[in-house]
């Protein structure tokens, strides 16, 4: 045990130093722009002094109530996209006729851009957190469901025509065939819905709100013009979105294994 | 090939000499190259912005030497604009240049617009609010809890022992506050004294307006001009705002001056007139200062200590965390005294 333990801790720092080193790289040129550039702060702060906002505003309470706001929007616009993306998927892939009726109109709503609907939903749904967890629905929904229909349709038909041999039920097929073999391809589709519900929490919150990680975006550009706090936002709308996507990682793992 | 006399030298340096001399002379009195100015005005193209259209039409701006260009820009976006110089100058809230001076962004208010603070707050005139201390326990429409309308709400809230806690505030992001006062499903809202009443009283419904100007005097818009275009082309800054001072007097004088020059410029305006002569004749109602005399010349005067007053509001309100005060925020040497 003591052996398995000391030569998993090498390839560990094998594999987090070159993101150390691309951080630390990014964070260099970026401090030499400002540099070199001779920028304000107004135009782009340094990385410390982002950094130094970025703690002021979680320890004095600025950040807190606002990412919290938008956390839940994320968790239950994501949940009800994705599962209507699922459900819908399926349909898609089982019935020829689902996705000759809907593909256009699918296709068409995933053309138009949230931005523009936002306003809208907004409207229809008012200024509270259900307009918001519908604009995330909304954009989780089209790759999750896209997702769900290519897995769904790449299973190998010899395998349900080998559980039906069996005389199992349709619904012992989709437990144990169908969901089984799609899985991969429905954690694509879920990784990039989860990435894109945080935009979707977002861009709902700029179309009405009075808390969340969009609001203080707009409150820091439009209101205060402390562009150190909003870039600190934008650290923290980004940490989300890699917290929400490795948590998707991880389910992953655990449901389907390492890919 | 023969040699030149003395005498010959001399006349071809002497002709020489008059040719350099005049060509010197001449160049002095070439005019100079006009200087370009990009000014930034708000949101979108509009019919408030009159004297700007007109002062450019009538050649004010290039009597000045100017050749101007106009964009039009929200605060957020010009302020930092204006501060980088990347456009020369703009049309920026008052309260805009308090909180982004505080941020150290390199900007000086140089000519009041508009004397009165256009933010109020509006009611339909059967409402029974007719003050702010009617506003206690009513629902108030509001575009989001940010910028002028909500600093402008909590002052004339605060006036009467108020706080935004003894009201209900319903949120209309869309900027929907006018139509829904209209529909009854909030009491107030807050808007601009040349937008959302004169929409309303053009639908047939009349209102009550409460201005905050007589309890804090707030800096409405005017120009705004980076320090670095104020030392570079601080003539040209000068010419502008004399040329737009002209511009205003002239249409508010003849209000159809500037309906013309706004069409003329923004043609789709012409698609309802009688609501653009109301707009306009609401915008030259907010021009000159609270107190000055029906007629009165308009000036760009700027109130230094009234700046400082609102820097002492939007302190209290957390809007300036660096500390300013008048003299980093107004240069009043481009305008007559108040």
């Amino acid at each position: 045990m003591t052996a398995l333990t000391a030569t998993r801790a090498p390839l560990q720092v094998d594999r987090l130093w070159p993101v150390a080193a691309a951080f630390a790289a990014f964070v260099v040129a970026w401090k030499l722009l400002v540099v070199l550039g001779g920028l304000p702060v107004y135009i782009l702060p340094a990385p410390e002094q982002v950094a130094v906002r970025f703690i002021t505003a979680w320890t004095d309470g600025t950040m807190a109530p606002h990412a919290w706001t938008t956390i839940v929007e994320v968790a239950l616009g994501f949940a009800v996209g994705a599962s209507a993306g699922v459900v819908a998927g399926y349909a898609l892939a089982r019935w020829r006729a689902v996705e000759q009726v809907l593909s256009p109109y699918l296709v068409a709503a995933q053309a138009v851009p949230i931005l523009a609907l936002a306003p809208l939903l907004a409207l229809w749904f008012g200024p509270g957190l259900l307009a918001k967890v519908v604009i995330c629905g909304l954009i989780v929904f089209f790759p999750v469901a896209i997702a769900t229909m290519v897995g769904i349709r790449s299973i190998d038909r010899g395998l349900r025509e080998l559980a039906r041999s069996l005389r199992a039920t349709s619904r012992r097929i989709l437990v144990d065939v169908e969901i089984p073999g799609a899985l991969p391809s429905i954690f694509g589709g879920l990784r990039v819905g989860v990435t894109l519900a945080v935009v979707g929490a977002i861009v709902g919150e700029w179309a009405g709100a009075d808390k969340g990680l969009g609001v203080l975006v707009n409150l820091a550009r439009g209101s205060l013009f402390d562009i150190p706090l909003l870039f600190a936002t934008l650290v923290t709308i980004a940490l989300l979105g890699i917290v929400c996507y490795a948590l998707v990682v991880l389910a992953e793992r655990r449901l389907v294994g390492l890919r | 090939m023969h040699r030149l006399r003395p005498a010959s030298t001399l006349a071809i340096a002497l002709a020489i000499a008059v040719v350099v001399l005049a060509g010197c002379s001449g160049t002095t009195q070439t005019p100079t190259a006009a200087t370009k100015l990009t000014v930034g005005l708000g949101y979108i193209p509009s019919v408030q912005f009159a004297a700007f259209y007109r002062a450019d039409q009538a050649g004010y701006y290039s009597a000045e030497g100017l050749v101007v260009t106009f964009q039009n820009e929200i605060d957020a976006n010009l302020v930092p604009k204006v501060g980088q110089g990347q456009v020369d100058l703009g049309l920026a809230d008052g309260t805009s240049v308090i909180p982004a001076v505080s941020q150290r962004i390199p900007i000086k208010y140089v000519a009041t617009i508009y004397g009165k603070f256009p933010s109020i707050v509006f009611a339909k005139a059967d409402s029974g609010i007719k003050t702010a201390a009617d506003l206690k326990g009513k629902k108030i429409g509001i575009p989001g809890k940010y910028g002028s309308s909500w600093i402008m709400l909590q002052a004339l809230l605060g006036d009467a022992g108020l706080t935004t806690s003894d009201v209900t505030i319903v949120e209309y992001p869309d900027f929907g506050q006018g139509a829904a006062v209209g529909a009854g499903a909030v009491d107030a809202a807050t808007g601009f004294a040349n937008n959302e009443p004169v929409q309303l009283e053009l639908a047939g419904t009349k209102t009550v307006v409460l201005t905050i100007d007589g309890v804090v005097p707030l800096p409405g818009p005017g120009i705004i001009v980076g320090t670095s275009t104020l030392g570079s082309k601080r003539d040209a800054v000068a010419g502008f705002i004399r040329a737009t001072l002209k511009a205003m007097n002239e249409i508010a004088l003849a209000p159809s001056v500037g309906v013309d020059a706004a069409i003329k410029a923004v043609p789709d305006l012409a698609k309802n007139k009688p609501a653009q002569e109301a707009i306009l004749a609401a915008t030259i109602a907010t021009w000159p200062p609270t107190g000055a005399a029906a007629g009165s010349k308009l000036t760009g005067a700027i109130d230094s200590a009234a700046w400082d007053q609102s820097v002492t509001l939007m302190t209290k309100l957390g809007l300036v965390p660096q500390a300013v005060t008048s003299a980093n925020l107004v240069d009043t040497t481009f305008t007559a005294a108040p």
